[in-house]
């Protein structure tokens, strides 16, 4: 099997994207946050004065907002602790990778990422700690209007469609966590895709974390116009530090009547990132919206995105899969709420925990009075590896009208004796067993994951079961 | 009856009139007051718990008095049971004829963490209540029955019901709980079953109160080594329900099965907790709890399964399926697993909501049942998978007339 770059292959067993860049940024703001931070990040980005006060309200409700008390364990995290703008490069995104500064460059070279933008993929960008440093897609699909670039960018270059549609879907005060975001938040993709354009290629965006104690803010917010198709794949992965960082993104799609938008996630963050993250889509009549979640690495995951399903058959889907190793907790889920007539949606949730690990399933369907002819189904199923790890399974269900279909099941199991005996029998070491009994559980949703990240998915549930017991 | 009408209805000074009443053992005395201070320093839910997010208790009527005296409980016992050494009676008149008895089991486990402030209250004030006790041993053939009645329209009522089967004793106990007409007040019962080792137990409650009534308590259910614990909540009457239910599987090789049915209308509110507590190895335990919801009824179950780090080979489920037989009607079922073991022989949940399928109902109504008439049928058929699993024939009987107060008859006239 190939992997996007041939280099990730050779790196040992552990996290491989533990290396980070020496190279100092040049911009570092002091660690801590406070309304001068804020502040100085917009003034910084030459925003409009509207950017800038939705900044400082945000940053008000941030303060205002106690911590989540369910969920994840989030004490270790020290907001004053944490650099909010760190970057090495204010010229804005390069379109070529030659711009790209030589010890970034070197960085994506190491993911892979050119390798595979020239084999797979319409469109590419990169965030490095707070700023895009890459951004490009392919000319035909420029030529029909379609928009990809950093977030920053697209403030300035499509103000009217921005103000738009930012904040909409996730106001400022939504959530602490959402509401930190809008107060700091720095690069991200914005993606427009006009009437009936379709796509074909996934969109891809790599965000890295390299500084110690870095908090990533970015934002992204995706437009499908009426009819339209996109499937936007992004993927995170930061060095391996003694102390923690925090990623906390804000994710807003829109999909508008009759399109299809398909975001898919594999979150690689080191073991030391807290990753609480706020995604929300709307879908609109007979828009389709599908998330595909994946979470293997970081300290802490919390996140849950979401579909509100708007219009009449409209359609959401969930694919979450979660794997917690020592020391980790993914704490995912996903939700969906039935805001309209003859809606559908489905959640399917895979986790597995090892050795300490906790997973927990989060998850809400909620339908409102009057969407009649809904329909949901939840299907959560985990699997638990060792006597210390742990798996909870929370499923919220609010149901407010008569005349729907709902239903949620799970299981819990663990790799069954007999299956590894047989495996074992047929000359397979326990690990490399329990790694067959894993892909084949993780199998439904891997299989809708693009050909590179499905091998690359793989790849990683092998070095996260590498030493497991069965 | 004497009524005691105080500011916050239930302090330590209306406890300690109820034991001078009473002339209770300095015992009780001491027990009161040990549960009072454990009411005290465990204060009600704010409504930010989890358990405690879907119903409110700002309405709850806690400041209606308190009658000093209980009404008779009404029992039955057969004679037999009796000779065998079986207790069925109040628990007033418990304490007063087998007070060591009493005292070994009365109050002695704290009760389900979501309810622990009403678990303490009832502790401490209860001024009425039952104690069943089978001996070591002894197999009761027939049904016990005991009925319990708030015996004013207005009053905040917190009756304790015991039941205790020794090892390998086999006991079947119908519970009813009822109210006056008009009724408004607060029934607080809780309900404590001690199930030791080997003994088989089936304990049924039904509760018709009516729907001015609040029924906010609690029930915990402690499960032996090698025990078969089989209950049955039926709720059909109250304003608003709000019952904590735990039942614990402390011994190894216990079997524990949940049933709970709910038939709502008007305007209830029925809201569940359950914990299943799977703390020993080799242990089951199953929960169904089937609600069918009318008018502008909302049913909310939330039920945590809980496999303690480090037993082995448990087994448990929780399923919670949810009619909605009007547009008003809502429910928010929400199975919770919390799994700290890895050795499980099975765990899992399902949960499901929804209208009567159309292709069932027109199934029905194409053999000649007008359209009510088949929606009562399929409501029966829905309960049945509770229903079917009471063996007991009092018992069945009994809760299907009280739901079909709620379903309507289901005599067909076709």
């Amino acid at each position: 099997m190939a992997l996007p770059n041939p280099a990730l292959s050779q790196i040992p067993d552990g996290y491989k994207f533990g290396w980070h860049d020496s190279e100092q940024p040049r911009t570092t703001f002091e660690k801590g946050i406070s309304a001068e931070v804020v502040a100085e990040i917009s003034r910084i980005k030459d925003e409009p004065t509207w950017m800038t006060d939705l900044r400082l309200k945000a940053y008000r409700h941030f303060e205002a907002r106690p911590m989540p008390k369910w969920g994840a364990d989030l004490a270790g995290i020290d907001f004053q602790d944490i650099y909010y703008y760190v970057t090495g490069n204010s010229d804005g995104a390069a379109q070529s990778w030659d711009d790209v500064p030589d010890y970034i460059r070197r960085t994506y070279d190491k993911l892979g990422i050119p390798e595979a933008e020239k084999k797979y993929l319409a469109g590419v960008g990169g965030q490095y700690d707070s700023e895009v440093i890459y951004h490009n897609i392919r000319e035909d699909l420029e030529k029909q209007g379609v928009i990809f670039m950093g977030t920053d960018q697209a403030l300035k270059e499509h103000p009217d469609l921005f103000r738009e549609h930012f904040g909409t879907v996730i106001p400022a005060n939504d959530n602490k966590l959402a509401a930190l975001n809008t107060a700091v938040w720095s690069g991200g993709s914005f993606i427009y895709v006009p009437k009936d354009v379709h796509v074909e290629l996934p969109l891809q965006a790599y965000f890295r974390i390299n500084t110690q104690n870095m908090g990533q803010f970015e934002r992204t917010l995706i437009i499908a116009d009426e009819g339209s198709s996109v499937h936007y794949v992004e993927g995170c992965t930061a060095p391996t530090y003694s102390t923690a960082s925090l990623h906390s993104a804000v994710v807003e799609i829109i999909v508008k009547k009759g399109a299809r938008v398909r975001y898919t996630t594999i979150q690689n963050w080191s073991s030391n990132v807290y990753n609480l993250v706020t995604k929300r889509a709307v879908a609109h009549e007979d828009a389709v919206m599908e998330w595909v979640d994946g979470n293997l690495g970081s300290k802490v995951t919390m996140k849950y995105p979401s579909i509100y399903l708007l219009g009449e058959r409209a359609h959401g889907e969930v694919l979450s899969i979660a794997f917690a190793g020592d020391g980790q907790h993914q704490d995912a889920g996903g939700k969906i709420i039935h805001a309209a007539p003859n809606t559908t949606s489905l959640i399917t949730s895979k986790s597995i925990s090892k050795g300490t690990g906790r997973t927990s399933y989060r998850g809400l369907i909620k339908v409102y009075p009057g969407c009649e002819k809904s329909k949901s189904t939840v299907r959560c199923d985990a699997l638990i590896l060792s006597d210390e790890a742990r798996s909870d399974t929370y499923p919220y269900m609010e149901i407010d009208e008569e005349d729907v279909t709902i239903g949620h099941e799970a299981t819990v199991s663990k790799v069954g004796s007999e299956q590894l005996f047989y495996l074992m029998s047929r000359g397979l070491s326990e690990a490399e067993a329990s790694a067959m009994i894993v892909n084949g559980f993780i199998e439904p949703i891997v299989k809708e994951l693009p050909m590179e990240y499905a091998v690359e998915m793989n790849r990683l549930i092998q070095l996260q079961m590498e030493g497991a017991v069965g | 009856m004497t009524l005691t009408q105080t500011a916050s209805a239930l302090d330590a000074e209306a406890i300690g009139r109820i034991s001078d009443r009473h002339d209770e053992p300095a015992w009780l005395r001491a027990l009161r007051a040990r549960w009072w201070q454990a009411a005290e320093q465990t204060p009600p839910p704010t409504g930010q718990e989890e358990e405690w997010r879907r119903t409110s208790l700002d309405n709850l009527p806690r400041d209606a008095g308190l009658l000093l005296d209980a009404p008779q409980l009404e029992t039955h016992l057969p004679s037999d049971a009796a000779q065998a050494g079986v207790i069925l009676t109040d628990l007033r008149t418990a304490i007063r004829e087998h007070s060591q008895l009493v005292e070994r089991y009365l109050g002695r486990v704290s009760g389900p963490a979501s309810h622990a402030h009403f678990w303490a209250l009832a502790q401490a004030a209860w001024t009425g209540g039952l104690f069943c006790y089978v001996p070591r041993g002894v197999s009761v053939d027939g049904t016990l029955v005991a009925r319990q009645t708030m015996a004013r329209a207005d009053i905040n009522f917190h009756p304790v019901s015991l039941v205790v089967a020794e090892e390998g004793s086999s006991v079947t106990l119908l519970e009813e709980v009822v109210s006056p007409d008009g009724a408004t007040g607060w029934y607080g019962g809780i309900v404590d079953v001690q199930a030791a080792q080997g003994a088989r137990v089936r304990y049924a409650n039904l509760q018709q109160l009516g729907d001015g009534v609040w029924r906010v308590g609690a029930e915990r259910v402690v499960v032996g080594q090698d025990a078969v614990v089989i209950t049955l909540n039926a709720e059909v009457g109250s304003k608003v329900t709000k019952l904590g239910l735990d039942v614990l599987m402390t011994g190894k090789g216990g079997t524990s099965k949940v049933l709970g049915l709910l038939a709502a209308g008007d305007d209830q509110q029925i809201d569940i907790n359950t914990v299943q507590d799977l703390a020993a190895d080799h242990t089951t335990s199953d929960l169904l709890y089937l609600s069918a919801l009318y008018d502008r009824a909302h049913a909310s179950f939330y039920g945590v399964t809980n496999v303690r780090h480090g037993t082995k080979q448990t087994s448990s489920y929780q399923e919670c399926r949810n009619l909605l037989l009007s547009p008003q009607a809502g429910a928010e079922p929400i199975p919770v697993l919390e799994i700290a073991a890895n050795d499980i022989l099975r765990c899992g949940h399902g949960a499901t909501a929804g209208a009567i399928d159309p292709t069932t109902l027109f199934y029905a109504q194409s053999r000649g049942l007008d359209a009510d008439a088949a929606e009562r049928m399929i409501v029966r058929g829905f309960f049945e998978q509770v229903v079917a699993k009471v063996e007991d024939e009092t018992i069945r009987e009994r809760i299907l007339a009280a739901l079909a107060r709620r379903i309507g008859s289901t005599e067909a006239n076709s």
